[in-house]
């Protein structure tokens, strides 16, 4: 629960106010191709897929493999070790031996500068 | 666990003369020679009569087999046609033959069922005989799984480790971008280390006197077929963006072949498209990739050894093992194909 506090401190002022972050270059992600990428200390994965982009936890929650170096296919990414699964748009669990969501992030793109922060609570 | 239906490499052709070859091939004895009129035959290496390899015999005329203990002779069909002192012929007195042919100075066999044999899906090995290339390689009889060495060449985080002294640095373990893509009988893992030292054989081959951008590509395709693309060219000559200027370029080349479940014939060589006709470069890529793989070989057996003595004890997955893990997927898939298909013709 530490890390949550720090979180919630990390991404927004004061007065709660969002805080972006640069995670990516909108151009550089490719369909389909996660990359790996950090808001402050938490690692997250941005993947562009079926024309959108999502900003996801990159760790895996099941033991903690990288979802960035996972595979895409239909709005879902699957963990490159153990087969876990989880739902782009909402971070649901889908598939086992994970059996816990992950975190999803607001994003927006700017210009080039793909956007992410926490979601509102 | 064996795939059946899959070509594989039985030897080098330079193995295979009028002076029969014994092999192990997926646990089946298997013999391999020339008959006088060049043909290539692989039998059975077992005398359908009292069970003696017949690589113990030789080659007589007319390109016959004759068994070195009571002088049966089988045509290359593995058929007896002769039995010294007996008129007839048992139909039963026959060797099974299997498929095989000769590219890219290996000998290919097939091990599974003869109707599905195509060499059309000979993986392509053109590095070993075109002349833009210069090649040379050997085979290691290792006593491990197969597996364990599909696993290593798909995960090279370990020549930082293992190879130190030819083809590996830290560089390979720790600032390598990683990506692992996968299709339904392939997986690729591409590999690129920017602006890092070149490991001591690339400075050998190279020449390199400052930082280099090196390059591993590694192809999967089953069942154990790993062609790696790999090389590096010396940092901001445009290697990343596909402009190799000033560096080398190479092709490391693995068809592994299981003997038994717990052993294995391990078919390698390497490529390279710089200076081909300079023997001593050929020659000095071959040492020094050499060296590496006995060191392969070492961390095999010796992983073999602890897998025999408690085969449950659990092993954990690290981020490297990505490509590894998605080609035992794959393997495991078509195992279960083959095992299907086997029981669907049974019924049949």
């Amino acid at each position: 629960m530490i890390g949550q506090i720090n979180v919630t401190r990390m991404t927004e002022d004061r007065t709660g106010v969002r805080t972006w972050h640069r995670v990516a270059s909108a151009s550089a992600l490719v369909e389909g191709q996660p990359i790996a990428a950090h808001i402050g200390d938490i690692p997250v994965a941005v993947v562009r897929a079926d024309g959108a982009i999502y900003v996801i936890d990159d760790v895996c929650t099941h033991e903690y493999a990288l979802l960035s170096g996972g595979f895409v296919e239909d709005c879902t990414i699957e963990c490159p070790l153990h087969q876990a699964r989880f739902d782009l748009k909402t971070g649901r669990c889908l598939e086992p031996p994970a059996d816990r969501d992950l975190r999803t992030y607001a994003v927006k793109v700017e210009g080039d500068d793909v956007l992410a922060a926490m979601e509102a609570a | 666990m064996f795939l059946k239906n899959f070509w594989y490499v039985a030897a080098w052709d330079h193995e295979i003369s009028d002076k029969p070859l014994g092999r192990i091939i997926l646990n089946e004895p298997v013999v391999l020679y020339r008959t006088q009129d060049g043909a290539l035959v692989a039998l059975e290496d077992r005398c359908p009569h009292r069970r003696l390899p017949l690589s113990m015999g030789k080659i007589v005329e007319g390109g016959l087999l004759q068994c070195h203990y009571h002088g049966l002779r089988f045509d290359k069909t593995g058929k007896c046609v002769r039995i010294p002192g007996q008129e007839l012929i048992p139909p039963s007195l026959k060797a099974k033959a299997y498929p095989v042919i000769e590219r890219y100075h290996w000998i290919w066999i097939w091990m599974g069922d003869p109707a599905l044999a195509n060499p059309d899906t000979i993986p392509d090995f053109q590095y070993l005989d075109s002349p833009k290339w210069a090649a040379k390689g050997t085979w290691l009889h290792v006593h491990a799984n197969w597996q364990l060495i599909v696993d290593n060449l798909l995960d090279l985080t370990h020549l930082a480790f293992v190879h130190e002294t030819t083809i590996g640095n830290a560089a390979v373990a720790e600032n390598a971008a990683v990506k692992v893509q996968r299709s339904p009988n392939n997986v690729l893992v591409s590999r690129w280390m920017i602006d890092k030292p070149a490991p001591p054989t690339y400075v050998k081959a190279g020449g390199f006197t400052s930082n280099v951008d090196r390059w591993q590509f590694i192809d999967f395709t089953p069942p154990a077929f790993l062609r790696l693309h790999v090389g590096a060219a010396p940092t901001g000559t445009g290697a990343p963006d596909g402009r190799v200027v000033g560096g080398i370029n190479m092709r490391n080349l693995n068809a592994i072949t299981p003997e038994t479940d717990t052993t294995t014939h391990y078919f390698w060589a390497q490529a390279h498209d710089f200076d081909v006709n300079n023997a001593k470069v050929t020659d000095l890529l071959f040492e020094q990739v050499k060296t590496a793989f006995l060191e392969d070989v070492a961390v095999f057996e010796a992983q073999q050894c602890t897998i025999d003595r408690n085969p449950h004890a659990p092993q954990s997955d690290i981020n490297a093992d990505a490509g590894a893990i998605q080609a035992r997927r794959i393997l495991d898939r078509l195992h279960q194909e083959e095992i299907s298909a086997a029981k669907v013709q049974a019924a049949e």
